[in-house]
């Protein structure tokens, strides 16, 4: 460290260079979670009358239906991120470092884009791609003959999760696609070029040499999706308001309309510290288990 | 001593950073925070010192009013456009108050802001409310009653229509002045689809009224055009006037005051079922529950729907459509249904909203509070938006009826023959109402029964009252 740095910056200096973004990040994160914690333990509906009630409002969200489905409907999110989102990135990877590809600039930048537009721009675009009289989706449907596909998008509880998570999964596409690639392009040149030497396919390169050289970066996406997943709010705000019903009512969404249209304050906070509790152990049972596969 | 310099360099930048961001923050998040209005009000007092003369030495008699409401800047609607003119002649007779309006124009958008003002009690001094929501804060003491107020003052008490304050009362006492009477459910239907279908005039039995969907079915139109993913419209618009043709008003009223009546009432489950059975025997458009309730609007506008139902407020929406839609609306009611408590001269309505006050600094501005509720809701106002065809809750008599457009006046002579009834959102507990709104989503889909839902609400309604 004495040699590769040319500024020597000791402990009490570097205190003080953490200290304002520990301060904002205390301010708007950490002190909030705590007085949400507190809330939590209280009746609280607005104003201010609060009365304590110890772990009434948990005993509750325990035997809360909605709670649960809607912690159903994250992990399907989830899930279907990491499999389908993480799937295609991996395979675009492959594609676009490979030597055939053309144009690789244009459509890393196409892939990428829908990443910087505004969350509420896309539900509404995609409610114009569902919608059953002018939509795109239907509208193609028609026209190749599939007919019998079409469906009521946004409108049947059975389907609907899965109409939302599409927005999803095309929009944040670019994130893994972009941390990917930068950790394929960190893979030495002459593995590849050694591999091309003995025969190996385009398939096995991927699944030998890509895929275990750049797991690490698997990792730390796979745990970027889950957290910005669990927490996932604007899309179906926009979509479909959590409906049909709460077919596709999400943790956040549940914990905003206890909170701002139920007016239930402090049972709002309670479904806040259960999304915080169980998004953090998820994360850290998929830490465990990709260390245990490490060794 | 370099070393030394470079430390004091950095903590400096550092204080500055901080200092900077903390005072974003500040202005940022908390527009009301007290430094701002400080320097707003110097900024308008100046000005208006400039407007009427230099030497006004009446500093400390001027008085800030911040006023909340949820009609966008450009929103052409009878009442925000009353309202604007009414506060701008407010101003001008009273230079000493300044009106500090905030507009958003989004419905879930501003209850959203209104409810977080009051969870740090830091409600506006005057501002837009439903009566559900009044009746919380007035449980937590978050709004002023105008009792008092009103009761100095017994000829413009007396000028509203009594019932016109029952949304917006709480435990009898007054926490808000209407500015409109409305009627949540009002049917606008197009009668040349009628007409094709075979119905001259609009039914009068529940039979017949199903007979009618059914052949407008057949004919390749939808028979009523909803857009329920707000989840309000199928509560407020359809559900509030259905649900009374089952139970009558008495039932409503003692479910208010919990003197025996439960959602759970053969009667009550009726109106869930018949609602149902419109929704599952496809009486709706498919995509009901993921359009919105201006998008119900715009179906009905394309000729693909026969009629819609909405609140007295899409008076303007269907003139403004397009002309020949317009020209071929005509405006009804629901229909008496068979074995019902409620005949059909009655459909859910009352002023809905009001003008409340925020309890904080209502007792330092009482005076100019009370001038500024009488300059948005009083006689003048009133005379105002009567001349543009929209209800008033103030009586006013006389007043130009020339610009009134044909279906504001056909709905008025309607609504002159009507009862109304209550409004389930604006006397329930939103608790109760959220679970009742986002059940009847699923009530019309077919995916609860109606003893489920007036189940799920009942339990709902018990865990609150």
């Amino acid at each position: 460290m004495k040699n590769t740095s040319s500024v020597k910056i000791d402990k009490k200096t570097l205190f003080f260079l953490i200290a304002p973004g520990l301060m904002i990040y205390a301010f708007v994160v950490i002190v909030p979670l705590f007085t949400a914690l507190g809330y939590s333990f209280t009746d609280w509906s607005i104003g201010p009358n609060k009365h304590f009630i110890g772990l009434g409002n948990y005993a509750e969200l325990i035997k809360d239906k909605i709670f649960w489905t809607s912690l159903k409907n994250n992990l399907i999110i989830v899930f279907a991120n990491i499999i389908i989102q993480m799937g295609i990135a991996f395979l675009l990877t492959v594609l676009l470092t490979s030597k055939h590809t053309k144009f690789k600039a244009l459509h890393r930048t196409v892939i990428f884009l829908p990443v910087v537009l505004s969350a509420v721009v896309v539900g509404y675009i995609w409610q114009m791609i569902y919608s059953s009289d002018y939509g795109i989706l239907n509208a193609v449907l028609r026209m190749i003959g599939l007919e019998s596909w079409i469906k009521p998008w946004l409108d049947s509880p059975k389907t609907v999760i899965f109409s939302v998570t599409v927005p999803l999964i095309w929009q944040y596409l670019g994130i893994p696609l972009i941390i990917f690639m930068s950790a394929v392009q960190g893979i030495s040149k002459e593995i590849y070029e050694v591999c091309e030497l003995d025969g190996v396919s385009g398939i096995q390169k991927a699944r030998y040499i890509t895929f275990p050289l750049i797991f690490d970066s698997i990792k730390v996406t796979v745990m970027l999706s889950i957290s910005s997943n669990m927490l996932v709010f604007t899309h179906i705000y926009v979509l479909t308001g959590g409906g049909p019903g709460t077919s596709s009512m999400v943790l956040a969404q549940y914990a905003y309309n206890t909170s701002f249209v139920s007016m239930k304050l402090g049972y709002g906070s309670a479904i806040s510290i259960g999304i915080f509790v169980i998004s953090f152990a998820i994360v850290i049972l998929f830490r465990k288990l990709t260390e245990v596969r490490k060794k | 001593m370099k070393k030394r310099f470079r430390k004091i360099a950095i903590l400096l930048a550092m204080t500055m950073t901080a200092s900077m961001l903390l005072t974003a923050c500040g202005t940022g998040t908390s527009g009301d925070s007290a430094e701002t209005d400080a320097a707003k009000a110097t900024e308008a007092k100046e000005n208006t010192a400039g407007e009427t003369s230099a030497q006004d030495t009446a500093d400390d008699k001027m008085i800030e009013i911040s006023f909340m409401n949820l009609w966008a800047e450009d929103n052409t609607e009878n009442i925000a456009v009353s309202v604007r003119a009414a506060i701008e002649k407010f101003q001008q007779e009273n230079p000493n108050i300044i009106i500090k309006e905030e507009a958003i124009g989004d419905q879930s958008a501003y209850y959203t802001k209104l409810k977080t003002l009051a969870a740090s009690n830091s409600l506006p001094d005057v501002f837009v409310c439903k009566g559900s929501e009044l009746s919380t804060f007035a449980k937590n003491e978050l709004v002023a009653s105008l009792d008092d107020i009103l009761n100095a003052d017994a000829e413009w008490k007396d000028g509203y229509i009594p019932s016109s304050f029952d949304d917006l009362s709480d435990d009898g006492k007054i926490y808000g002045v209407p500015y409109s009477m409305l009627s949540t459910h009002v049917i606008y239907y197009n009668k040349q689809i009628l007409a094709d279908a075979g119905y001259d005039t609009f039914p009068t039995t529940w039979t017949d009224f199903t007979a009618m969907l059914q052949k407008i079915k057949e004919n390749g139109i939808t028979p009523i055009a909803l857009g329920n993913k707000e989840q309000w419209v199928a509560e407020s618009c359809i559900l509030s006037a259905l649900g009374d043709r089952y139970t009558g008003a008495d039932w409503f009223k003692g479910i208010m005051d919990q003197s025996g009546p439960k959602f759970t009432d053969p009667e009550f489950v009726q109106a869930l079922a018949a609602l149902q059975e419109l929704g599952t025997s496809e009486m709706f458009n498919t995509d009901m529950n993921s359009i919105n309730n201006d998008q119900q609007k715009t179906l009905y506008f394309n000729g693909k729907a026969a009629m819609f139902m909405e609140g007295s407020w899409a008076v303007g929406a269907v003139m403004a459509g397009p002309e020949d839609i317009a020209a071929n609306t005509e405006v009804a009611v629901l229909p008496a249904v068979e074995g019902g408590k409620e005949d059909a001269a009655a459909t859910s309505g009352g002023s809905g909203s009001g003008f409340a006050v925020g309890i904080k600094n209502y007792d330092a501005k009482k005076d100019a509070i009370t001038a500024f509720l009488k300059a948005i809701s009083g006689p003048e106002y009133a005379k105002a938006i009567s001349e543009l065809g929209e209800p008033a809750a103030y009586i006013v008599e006389d007043y130009d009826k020339s610009n009134v457009s044909e279906l504001a006046i056909k709905y008025s002579e309607m609504a002159a023959n009507l009862t109304f009834t209550p409004i389930y959102d604006s006397f329930l507990d939103p608790a109760v109402i959220s679970v009742m709104n986002s059940g009847l989503q699923e009530l019309m889909i077919g995916a609860v029964t109606p003893e489920e839902l007036a189940q799920k609400i009942q339990d709902e309604f018990d865990k609150v009252y």
